[in-house]
């Protein structure tokens, strides 16, 4: 759509606009300045990082000669074995606790927005905020004090599922929500709070139910914020790794405990190349949700972005 | 009208049930810590004991002052760097949207201790000549009273969410036909930006500023790894020891950023809704 | 000027001036005046005395220590004693860290004031990153055994202990408390021990829990060479329900998840000593059937910012004061055996150690990595 935004060139209308004195610039060269620092920024303290990891990920020491040299053993023993399952586990548990955490987070929001009450949004909002930045082993206490085999609700949730242990998958699903909730919670809720109550009566005047407000106004315009959101769940619980070895003590094979156990353990030496190549792979994998979820963002917001 | 009214009654219940279910999940682990802490179970015995060690410890209020400037460094940083990309994104060049979207989510996805290991790597090269400016910048940056280098990581970390914050704020203000009004009437873009974009996405700037303190004192693997010591490696540091300390001293250290972000989101939305009003 | 804006400024401002006239982070090794560069003594004697070291650490005022938990084999009490004896400060960063992270620290701090000077690793991590270190070897060298030291002084080990049970009584009801491996794997005792055994965290992660594996190992037909009966042995604990997958701790044996922990005799007996005043008696027992031992190793940096420090530390740890403060921590000192010898073992200390018979066999670098490899690609299917 080519429509300037200049305002159309008529004689009067000239003479009231202040006169252009600049000479003709590349287009939007302003605006490639404003977005220049971000770029450089991230290519420095990002992109480093990162080719260091890359650097690193393809060369390997031999121990008995003690010779470097390049090689692509490390990535191919990365997506093999027991390095293979693990980052399938840590796929299963991210997809499956981002979806939890995005549904009860939304509705949590909602429930959120709704009240008048300012301080209480604004405790609620930095309460959030802390909790979603709370985890390791301090989250992994709190739960084996609430859930665990000595715990105080343990008999409660043994009722709904006798079955019940902290320390399975089961008991991580249980677990993830605690940070990724409010997370979602922090992310959803300003476009929550975008969404005017004028809409909502507008809507129950014309004659529709909440559910026809939700699918043709309410949904389509959260739905960028939505995945966002969600996104942001599955990336959180994906890196999420001291929680997961304080309670399963590696019975649950995550790709991140592998990467910790060999780049900041105290057993596995000499293996930090392939430490580094499943961080590549966990790049990669962050390519491929990106892949997916960007073009699903572009056409849920094509007619809010027009 | 009536059914209408009807409709919000029923709604109100659901939502009083959704928040208590949600609020037992997120506070009962809390209590049954809180709970562990003061209560013996063995001598029955009620002590508030762990919690006085933390105020009187050495190097409290160092690493909090400390933690305090890194985040406001991180802050300033990040909105330096991200509120200009944004706003020249949505006006003119929306197909680097996608760029920046990606870029902003892979330090999510990268583990601390992997993207820790790539930075000490980084480190490490600029070490190899002592003698040289480089040697000099890698070791200014891993200043141990003031580690500038934790901000600047910190900066990256906390793309995903400040990202998330400003796209939100960004969407709820009609950014286009604010700037074509402000720069019809003449304002340079310095004054476009100061007096009328940044009021409007105030929403936007206090959460991200907030998640970006929740995070910077919170983040513990790389600031460990690297030796640092702020708030939430201090808090471990002193937590050493028996059973119930080094509980005590994170749930104290939760309750304590929690009050520091909710003063500040208070402080900052105080003038938020003065400045709302005034405009009104 | 909004308030946002100023308090940015000064934010900004305080870090620019931070870093332009912080304290300077370049090091000068060997600024002690004195002629010796200690930085390439091999011993106390090579560098002209132990009085000359004692003058050139007293010099350079401070050491850098990392990751030495206070409360791990005595390491508080060591470290006091060392700054009120000579009046050194002593920095301990990253005490929660991981040998791994002191290797890192080693590789990418090279040259920095803030580097490590010594560092305190798993056998695991000394034997493949000799070239990290600088060979030096303390005034009580032959006391160390052979076995637990490089020939060349690059590392020696300082102190170790056996893997030990600790239980809880007062959380097992029914039976007794196990005081061997075969006691945990009694499918009599499944029902009393449900959900209570547990280990100091992943096997391929934690020092402490590899022993532990491996020590199940040596109690069911294994050796130093296969440590797969040791993961099978955990594999039938879960199978019975018995075993627990968390990490264990002293706030879970306080809380009652893992009232039955196998980790080191340092760890559990120093658990017991504190818990006991919290009304709760852990006793100790070294498994008669699985006798595995470790020891960690010292080692000193090679581009240590406090080279003349860093070697009298080693000469601390290695005198009767440091290695019988090992003892106090409950862990067993390097040069036990010398000492028993030579009756300079501290009676108060010593009455801290279950006794033990026989010599403990240390593995061998290559069997080591064998057993990682083990670790890593079954333990996870075999317990998941």
């Amino acid at each position: 759509m080519a429509i300037a935004t200049d305002p159309p060139r008529t004689g009067a209308a000239d003479s009231a606009l202040p006169r252009r004195t600049t000479r003709r610039r590349p287009r939007n060269l302003g605006a490639w300045g404003a977005v220049a620092p971000l770029l450089v920024y991230s290519a420095v303290f990002l992109g480093l990082p990162v080719w260091a990891l890359l650097y690193q990920s393809i060369r390997r020491t031999d121990p008995a000669t003690g010779v470097t040299s390049f090689t692509g053993q490390n990535l191919t023993e990365s997506w093999h074995g027991i390095y293979l399952t693990a980052m399938w586990g840590s796929i299963r548990l991210s997809l499956l606790t981002a979806v939890v955490s995005a549904v009860v987070g939304l509705v949590t929001a909602q429930a959120i927005a709704q009240s008048r009450g300012r301080l209480l949004k604004q405790a609620v909002l930095t309460a959030s905020g802390v909790l979603a930045n709370f985890g390791g082993i301090p989250l992994a206490f709190c739960f084996i004090a609430a859930a665990g085999t000595a715990g105080e609700a343990t008999g409660l949730i043994r009722k709904i599922d006798p079955g019940f242990a902290l320390d399975t998958f089961t008991g991580l699903v249980l677990v993830y929500p605690y940070f990724l909730i409010p997370l979602m919670v922090l992310t959803t809720m300003p476009a929550l709070d975008g969404l005017r109550r004028q809409w909502r009566e507008a809507a129950a005047n014309l004659g529709g139910s909440a559910w026809d407000y939700w699918r043709h106004v309410g949904g389509p315009i959260l739905l960028p914020a939505l995945l966002g959101g969600f996104v942001l769940c599955f990336g959180s619980s994906f890196a999420a790794y001291a929680t997961a070895q304080a309670l399963t003590s590696g019975t649950v094979p995550l790709i991140t405990t592998r990467i910790a156990s060999v780049l900041s353990g105290n057993v596995l030496a000499g293996q930090e190349n392939l430490g580094m190549a499943m961080s590549l792979d966990t790049i990669v994998i962050c390519a491929l949700m990106m892949a997916v979820y960007l073009p699903l963002r572009a056409r849920s917001a094509r007619w809010l972005d027009s | 009208m009536a059914g209408l009214l009807g409709r919000l009654g029923r709604v109100r219940w659901w939502r009083v049930a959704i928040l208590t279910l949600v609020a037992v999940y997120l506070l009962g682990p809390l209590f049954s810590a809180l709970w562990f802490t003061v209560y013996n179970s063995r001598l029955h015995q009620f002590s508030l004991a762990p919690y006085g060690q933390l105020f009187s410890a050495p190097g409290f209020l160092a690493s909090v002052r400390m933690t305090f400037f890194l985040a406001l460094t991180t802050i300033a940083l990040e909105f330096v760097l991200l509120v200009p990309a944004m706003i020249a994104i949505q006006l003119r060049l929306p197909r680097l949207r996608p760029i920046v979207e990606s870029i902003a989510m892979v330090p999510l996805v990268v583990s601390p201790v992997a993207l820790t290991a790539g930075v000490s790597t980084v480190l490490g090269w600029g070490l190899n000549d002592q003698g040289s400016w480089l040697f000099r910048l890698d070791a200014d940056l891993q200043n141990q009273s003031f580690p500038l280098i934790l901000p600047l990581i910190y900066a990256i970390l906390v793309l995903p969410f400040a990202f998330r914050s400003l796209d939100a704020g960004l969407r709820a203000v009609d950014l286009k036909t604010l700037v074509e009004a402000s720069r019809g009437l003449g304002a340079p873009w310095p004054l476009v930006l100061w007096r009328v974009i940044l009021p409007n996405l105030r929403t936007g700037l206090l959460s991200g500023a907030v998640l970006t303190l929740a995070l910077v004192f919170g983040e513990y693997t790389i600031a460990s790894i690297l030796t640092f010591v702020p708030f939430a490696v201090w808090i471990v540091q002193d937590g050493q020891g028996s059973g119930q300390l080094p509980i005590a001293t994170s749930l104290l250290s939760l309750l304590l950023s929690w009050a520091v972000l909710f003063l500040v989101s208070f402080l900052g939305g105080r003038r938020a809704a003065a400045v709302t009003d005034r405009s009104a | 000027m909004n308030r946002v804006t100023k308090l940015a400024s000064v934010a900004a401002g305080i870090a620019l001036a931070a870093t332009a006239c912080g304290n300077s982070s370049t090091s000068t090794s060997s600024g002690s005046g004195s002629s010796t560069d200690w930085s390439k003594s091999t011993s106390a004697t090579a560098g002209g005395g132990m009085d000359a070291l004692v003058a050139a650490a007293k010099k350079e005022g401070s050491l850098n220590v990392i990751t030495l938990p206070r409360t791990w084999a005595n390491y508080g009490k060591l470290m006091d004693d060392f700054t009120a004896k000579y009046g050194i400060k002593i920095t301990d960063a990253n005490p929660d860290g991981s040998s791994g992270d002191e290797i890192t620290a080693l590789q990418h701090q090279k040259g920095l004031a803030a580097a490590p000077d010594v560092v305190d690793v798993g056998n695991s991590h000394a034997l493949p990153y000799v070239s990290l270190f600088a060979p030096y070897k303390v005034a009580t060298w032959s006391d160390i055994p052979d076995t637990l030291k490089n020939s060349n002084g690059a590392w020696y080990g300082d102190y170790g202990g056996y893997i030990t049970i600790a239980c809880d009584a007062s959380k097992i009801s029914g039976t007794s408390c196990p005081t061997t491996f075969a006691d945990l794997a009694k499918p009599a005792n499944a029902a009393a021990y449900k959900g209570k055994v547990a280990i100091n965290g992943d096997p391929t992660s934690a020092n402490a829990a590899f022993s532990a594996v491996w020590a199940a190992s040596l109690a069911n037909g294994g050796s130093l060479d296969n440590i797969q009966p040791g993961i099978d042995f955990f594999a039938k604990l879960k199978s019975l329900g018995v075993f627990n997958a968390t990490h264990s701790t002293e706030s879970t044996i306080e809380q009652g998840s893992t009232p039955i922990s196998v980790d080191w005799e340092f760890n559990n007996s120093q658990y017991a000593a504190d818990l006991k005043a919290k009304g709760i008696t852990l006793t100790v027992a070294v498994p008669g059937d699985g006798l595995y031992s470790a020891y960690y190793d010292q080692a000193i940096n090679k581009y240590a910012p406090h080279p003349a420090a860093a070697r009298l530390w080693e000469e601390y740890l290695y005198s009767t004061t440091g290695q019988n403060d090992f003892m106090g921590g409950y862990a067993r000192p390097a040069e036990f055996d010398a000492m028993q010898t030579a009756n300079t073992l501290d009676a108060a200390d010593l009455a801290n150690l279950p006794k033990v018979t026989g010599t403990p066999q240390i593995a061998t670098g290559a069997q080591l990595t064998a057993a990682q490899n083990t670790v890593t690609a079954k333990w996870a299917s075999a317990l998941g």
